[in-house]
């Protein structure tokens, strides 16, 4: 991410949770916190206590952010964020939690006239095959909510259609068959399938070097009766850094009624 | 396989179809998918912590011992680079790759005191690593990564704290100091869970191939086999190694070691050169004297005598606390007279010349307090300023003390103890006044000017006297470099420019 990726992403940010940008240049910005934002960034729970249990007036915070450094020749003083920076990863944890469940409608033409718009689930899923490796994976499912028909490719094919929040009076918007819920199990098994499917020869070759190790271990307390505690110890260290393990999280998703 | 899966988002998603809770917008939503998409990692083998440290750009020999460590090595690893070129950087990129994967939550650092604020910086800073130094009474399971000194580490209470946590990682630094087995800190080690580890020390090998064995076996117990199987393959005495190509082939397989030479960056050369002392005819005598002493330990004798190679001041020192129990009283009262009565050191007259010749900053090492009080003095009364420095100084005494000797004195007079974590790249003259037992400290002293941002070639000067146990000393610091360099590689010159084979 570079620096002015970094900015736009600032900027981006602040401005959707309603923060307002009081001072903005090329390589850098000041916001204004709401209180929320303050709460959920700043790290000051004590303040935020002692403010509410003291009826106090709340002043969050006013931060200057700058998005680079090296271009800057004046004296500004504020908190440098960059790509890996603990403040961005903080920013986007924010973004993670901020942005995870959405009800959409496609915005309609007034003049089409009445428009039918189909409900579908979409769900982008992070997998990831975990042993002393690691590999990710982003899927994302969308399913029709009338026919259960199963779109594998969904936030690409959604992501370039206008939305709106809020329903407009020119479309007709069906409801659900499939109930949500159960529109979720069923991607839930769609996402098992692909994994099941999927090449697992990491996960045997983790396998194979856990008994190696193992058998190196043993050796060294092949003639000892009573194994001591640090053979226990160092077993299941060996089990903990190879035993192979998938874990599948929802990233985001939500109701998209579309054409 | 184990699958887990978490029902969290679904929990929130009912909770809005019901109306309970509001929903997000469509830009936070997109913007979501797209940074997972982006800190998406895409294999299992490859380096992705770089990408996060923009502001950081290693060294191609430091990412590549963090890739060999993670690919080849499990992440069990003897970081064993010579001195100076980052292990620090090479252990940073490696934990910081593991926290990125998820693989590692809390790791522990066991550095020597000396290094501790040196550590927490370098991966606050440098790698973005919220790293704590641990005090006492300091909420220990509350801080993912946790730094503090071996000596604190192995003490109760700390011991049983550390024990209850249950680190993913553990990070020995300057861990030559679990060659011996008997001790209390490689007890304490043995019983922590090792799941990645990192044992960094440039020295794996100080004295005998048995030290690199204790390391092995606490990071990879078996690795090595076990202790009578490793003593007879290897070492029907201790130097004399059998499967020398074998054992390196084994050692290999968990220890990364760059060499200066193998790094691609140009190093100043290194001229090493033993410059020999002739003790005057009443040094002599004095030395031959103390030879007869019979009723005295054998060891004693040897400190004595080295002593006599130092400074008359050092040995006077002990033989005045020998005075005070000792059937030999007489023949010590003479001798000590003696002592006392010498009016030239011969060797501080040599060490006078070579910093006169040098015209530059030279560090002095010596083993005895005694004598760096003796060599300032006598530096003074020839002009010559110079600051102390050891162990013993507590880290902003240190600074102070490096930026004095940057800014003001000719020479730094160190003791042993002052051989570790001092960064002295601006000085090219190192003089090893006394010779210690152990090659790995002559390399760690050299270690404190020859490494990275070094400019000039280093001089390095090793002060033997003729016809004295230093000669003997270096006879055996011979034997013990070949001994390593058979099992372990090459190593640059610390005696000499010039290979003896023993």
């Amino acid at each position: 991410m570079y620096p002015q990726q970094v900015h736009n992403y600032l900027r981006q940010f602040f401005l959707e949770n309603e923060c307002d940008l009081v001072f903005e240049d090329e390589h850098y910005l000041t916001v204004q916190l709401t209180i929320a934002m303050d709460k959920r960034i700043m790290n000051r729970p004590f303040y935020w206590q002692y403010v509410e249990a003291t009826n106090g007036e709340p002043n969050p915070a006013q931060v200057t952010f700058i998005t680079d450094q090296n271009a800057m020749s004046g004296k500004v003083i504020g908190e440098v964020v960059h790509f890996g920076s603990p403040r961005l990863n903080q920013i986007f944890q924010a973004t993670r939690e901020l942005g995870a469940f959405v009800q959409m409608f496609q915005k309609v033409d007034a003049e089409i006239g009445q428009v039918l718009l189909t409900p579908w689930l979409g769900v982008n899923y992070k997998v990831s095959y975990c042993c002393d490796r690691t590999k990710e994976m982003l899927y994302s499912f969308g399913i029709n909510l009338l026919t259960g028909t199963i779109n594998n490719n969904f936030h690409e094919a959604i992501n370039s259609i206008d939305w709106d929040s809020t329903q407009s009076e020119n479309a007709f918007y069906v409801q659900h068959i499939i109930k949500p819920e159960r529109a979720l199990q069923r991607l839930d098994k769609a996402i098992d399938a692909i994994i099941q499917q999927d090449d697992h020869t990491w996960a045997e070759q983790a396998k194979k070097r856990w008994q190696r190790d193992q058998r190196v271990l043993d050796y060294f307390y092949e003639d000892v009766e009573e194994k001591p505690e640090c053979y226990e110890v160092e077993k299941k260290a060996l089990e903990e850094q190879y035993h192979a393990k998938i874990k599948i999280e929802i990233v985001n998703g939500g109701l998209f009624y579309m054409r | 396989m184990i699958v887990e899966r978490s029902s969290d988002w679904q929990e929130g998603f009912l909770n809005r179809l019901n109306n309970a809770e509001k929903w997000h917008s469509w830009t936070l939503y997109k913007m979501n998918y797209e940074i997972v998409k982006m800190n998406l990692i895409p294999e299992f083998t490859g380096l992705q912590a770089p990408k996060f440290l923009p502001k950081l750009t290693p060294l191609a020999h430091q990412l590549e011992a963090a890739q060999t460590v993670i690919e080849r090595m499990n992440g069990k690893a003897i970081l064993a680079d010579e001195v100076g070129l980052g292990k620090t950087i090479e252990a940073g990129l490696i934990l910081k790759e593991y926290l990125i994967r998820g693989l590692v939550k809390k790791a522990l650092i066991l550095a020597p005191a000396s290094l501790i604020n040196q550590w927490i910086e370098e991966l606050n800073q440098k790698f973005h690593i919220p790293a704590m130094a641990y005090k006492k009474n300091c909420p220990i399971e509350r801080y993912d990564i946790v730094i503090m000194s071996m000596d604190t580490a192995k003490k109760s209470p700390h011991k049983e704290l550390i024990y209850a946590q249950d680190y993913d990682m553990i990070i020995i630094d300057e861990a030559h100091k679990l060659k011996n087995h008997k001790t209390q800190i490689y007890d304490f080690v043995q019983g922590l869970k090792k799941k990645f580890c990192l044992l960094l020390t440039a020295t794996p090998i100080q004295n005998d191939v048995f030290e690199l064995y204790y390391l092995i076996s606490l990071l990879k117990p078996g690795h090595l086999g076990n202790y009578e199987t490793f003593q007879s393959a290897f070492s029907a005495s201790k130097h004399d190694l059998q499967h020398d190509d074998y054992l390196k082939e084994l050692v290999n397989q968990v220890m990364v070691r760059n060499r200066r030479e193998d790094t691609g960056i140009e190093w100043t050369n290194r001229r090493v050169q033993i410059v020999p002392i002739h003790f005057s005819p009443e040094e002599m005598e004095v030395y031959q004297l103390l030879g007869t002493l019979t009723s005295t330990a054998s060891f004693s004798l040897i400190t004595l005598q080295k002593e006599m190679c130092s400074s008359k001041e050092a040995t006077a020192l002990t033989l005045s606390k020998m005075l005070e129990n000792s059937a030999e009283r007489e023949e010590l009262e003479e001798i000590l007279a003696k002592v006392m009565a010498l009016e030239v050191n011969s060797k501080a007259q040599k060490t006078l010349e070579i910093i006169e010749q040098a015209k530059d900053k030279v560090i002095i090492f010596t083993e005895y307090r005694a004598t760096q009080i003796y060599l300032q003095w006598y530096l003074h009364s020839h002009g010559i300023t110079s600051v102390l420095f050891n162990g013993k100084f507590n880290k902003n005494k240190r600074d102070y003390m490096k930026h004095i000797f940057k800014e003001k004195a000719q020479v730094l007079i160190a003791t042993e103890a002052g051989g570790e974590g001092i960064n002295l790249q601006f000085c090219h003259h190192v003089i090893n006044y006394d010779l210690p037992w152990n090659p790995m400290k002559l390399e760690q002293r050299i270690g404190r000017v020859h490494r990275l941002g070094q400019e000039h070639d280093v001089h390095i000067y090793n002060l033997a006297v003729e016809d004295t146990i230093e000669i003997d000393i270096l006879a055996l610091l011979h034997t013990k470099i070949d001994v390593f360099e058979k099992v372990v590689g090459d190593l640059d010159a610390i005696l000499t420019n010039f290979k003896k084979t023993v």
